[in-house]
Order: structure tokens, then C-alpha cells, then sequence
């Protein structure tokens, strides 16, 4: 084969043989020196890890859709009120126990609120216009993909109260970008 | 563009798996092995000439990079990072230090093309790299082939950068001379 150029060159060459078995070997008891004694405390540090990524997402996509709802959304003032308005933010009073936060996602009436938002969804999404569209379902993809890792994390660590805060807080976006949604599309003015 | 801002798509998944190997997660850390011995073994193999010098020097990267994890800052390049790591172990582990001759003191003339004058095999150019002297292939290879920066070569090699440039300058004359062509 001929080539024109030095950086037409191939970059990656594959090692002859896996070195992977020799490393791993070198590096496991490493690993194990490093904490011979406390596994446990190995496990807590990458579970805070993890949990810090967590947050991080969670605050982030929490963020994102707050600053969205805020500049996209709420420019209707008086529409976010009546029986569509926020379960979730009247439920769920900073500050309250976070047990009971929990407890407000399982409500039935909570449930039964979300399930007919969502019902609706679709037939109000086709009455907004196309830019807005894509962005309430990239907020709301987003706020599924966060709850997905939230409940994943819980579900290896119930008693987390850190989780199940950022948890309930991914739900209220989820409740907040409905709700503004139907009371858009209800108002008829666009957003 | 350097390389490392090349390689910054990859930061986002790469970051995950960092973090979870800096937790001491050996399948995380596996995955960056895979992601990135071709890469490391081929400069380790081309800076070393040698294939069982260059398969070790790939492990001890490997190994010292799992040891430094905590060091190492995801906003830069992991395959910058583990790079740098390869280089040193590249010339650590040579045997003897080649004599050099003296470097030209011009610099003119060095550009940032590598293009030949006619297509070569592939081989044919190994193998007038692979007769390159140490110092020279070394640039070449950083530079040429990996697209680091003069700065980013110079950085890896503990050089300054004038001298990069001047093995870079001499890399080519030997180069055009073996090859029989200009080059650049």
C-alpha cells in the first residue's frame, strides 16, 4: 500500500498478543495493598463517586430545565394556576422530610395526575410550534434519562436521602414541564 | 488543531470510565486499555524499534497510568495523558542512548506538511524512520505521524523546542535522502 503523506501513516498498532492478563495482574494486587484491610471503605469512596456524579447530573438537568421552563414557558403569567397546576410543587414543601417526598411520587392522586398529563401529551406537543416541540421532548428524555440513573442508584442504596432528594426534584421538573405545557397549549398562545 | 483537542470528543465517556477506575474498578480500566494500546503500542514500537521493548513498554504504561489515575485531570486528554506516560517509559527503557550528531542550527524551512513527492509504500517509510536516529525518529514520530504540536513534542521529549524542531529539520533531510524525494 501506498501512501502520500506521514500522517497517512497508521496510528494504532495492534499489540502481537492481549497484554491485558499481565497488566491486570500487576495492577490487582496493587489494588488490594492499597486497602488490604477496609474493602468497605473502597466501596464508599466509589459509591461517593458515583454519587457525586449523580448529584452533579441531577443538578444539572434540573438546572437546564428550570432555565428553560423559565425563559420558554412561565412568559404566560395567570395560565399555571387552577386544577393543572404543579402537583408537584404543592405537594412538596422545601424542607419537608424527605421520606414523605418519597411517599408524594407513590401518591395515587399524584400518579393519576401525571398518567393524564401524559395522555394528553402528544395532541398538545403537534400545537406547538416545531422549535419548542424538540425542546420540551429533549427536556423531558433528559428528566427520564436522570430518573433512570436515580432509581438505578436507589435501588443499590434506598436509604440514601441524598438520592431520593434529587430523585423527587427530577419528578417535579418532570410535573412542571407537563403542567406548563398544558397550560400553554390550553391558553392557545403558543410559547 | 492538536491532538489533544482532536481526541476531546472522547473525554465524556472516557471521564466516566476514569472515575470509576480511580475507584478501583479493573473492567472500567480495561476498557481504556482496549480503547488505547493500539495507539500507545504503536508509538511505544516505533520509538523503541523494538517489538518486545515495545510490548513492555505498553504494560509498564499501562500500570503506571492505573497507579497515577488520581492525577490525572479529565478536562485534558486521556489519550494525551497515556502518551506522555509511553513516551517516558519509551525512553527510559532504551537500552543505550545513540550517539548524535550535531543539530543544524536553521530552522528554515520546517513546515508542518509531510507530504511526499510521490506515494511510497508503506513499508519503505518505516523503514527509513525505523533508520532515523533516536532523537529525530522520536519528533518525527510525535509530530508527523501522532500530530502533536512543537510544543506538545517538545513537552513529551523534555526538550526545548527549538531543539525539537531542529530534530524535526534534520529528520527530514535524512528522510529525503533515504527516500530519495523531497518530503514536505
Amino acid at each position: 500500500m501506498k501512501i502520500k503523506s506521514l500522517s497517512d501513516l497508521p496510528r494504532d498498532i495492534a499489540p502481537p498478543r492481549d497484554l491485558w492478563p499481565q497488566i491486570a495482574a500487576q495492577i490487582a494486587p496493587s489494588a488490594d495493598a492499597a486497602h488490604p484491610t477496609d474493602v468497605t471503605r473502597s466501596r464508599v469512596a466509589g459509591r461517593s463517586v458515583r454519587l457525586r456524579w449523580l448529584a452533579a447530573a441531577a443538578m444539572v438537568t434540573c438546572l437546564a430545565v428550570g432555565v428553560w421552563i423559565d425563559r420558554s414557558l412561565l412568559p404566560l403569567p395567570g395560565n399555571v394556576q387552577g386544577g393543572t397546576s404543579s402537583v408537584a410543587t404543592r405537594t412538596v414543601t422545601p424542607g419537608s422530610p424527605t421520606s414523605l417526598d418519597v411517599a408524594f411520587v407513590s401518591d395515587p392522586r399524584y400518579q393519576r395526575q401525571r398518567a393524564a398529563l401524559l395522555s394528553s401529551l402528544q395532541a398538545q406537543l403537534s400545537a406547538l410550534p416545531p422549535g419548542t416541540r424538540t425542546k420540551v421532548l429533549a427536556s423531558l428524555a433528559t428528566i427520564g434519562k436522570a430518573k433512570e440513573d436515580l432509581e438505578s442508584a436507589l435501588g443499590k442504596d434506598p436509604g440514601n436521602a441524598l438520592l431520593q432528594e434529587l430523585l423527587v426534584n427530577t419528578y417535579q421538573d418532570e410535573m412542571r414541564v407537563l403542567t406548563d405545557v398544558h397550560s400553554a397549549s390550553n391558553a392557545g398562545e403558543g410559547i | 488543531m492538536t491532538a489533544a483537542q482532536a481526541q476531546s470528543g472522547e473525554i465524556d465517556w472516557e471521564g466516566g470510565l476514569v472515575q470509576r477506575a480511580r475507584t478501583g474498578d479493573a473492567r472500567a480500566f480495561e476498557r481504556i486499555y482496549r480503547e488505547h494500546s493500539g495507539r500507545v503500542y504503536g508509538l511505544c514500537l516505533r520509538m523503541t524499534r523494538d517489538a518486545q521493548i515495545a510490548e513492555d513498554c505498553t504494560q509498564e504504561t499501562f500500570i503506571n497510568a492505573w497507579k497515577a489515575l488520581a492525577r490525572f485531570e479529565t478536562r485534558s486528554s486521556l489519550g494525551t495523558w497515556l502518551h506522555r506516560i509511553a513516551v517516558n517509559v519509551s525512553l527510559a527503557k532504551r537500552r543505550k542512548p545513540s550517539r548524535e550528531e550535531p543539530l543544524p542550527d536553521d530552522e528554515e524551512g520546517l513546515s508542518a506538511d509531510w507530504t511526499l513527492e510521490t506515494p511510497v509504500e508503506v513499508r519503505e517509510i518505516e523503514a527509513a524512520i525505523d533508520a532515523l536516529p533516536d532523537g529525530a525518529r522520536d519528533a518525527l514520530v510525535l509530530h508527523a505521524l501522532y500530530g502533536y504540536s512543537h510544543d506538545e513534542a517538545a513537552q513529551m521529549l523534555g526538550l526545548a523546542q527549538g531543539t525539537c524542531k531542529a530534530q524535526l529539520h534534520r529528520a527530514r533531510r535524512l528522510l529525503r535522502d533515504r527516500l530519495g524525494m523531497e518530503v514536505g
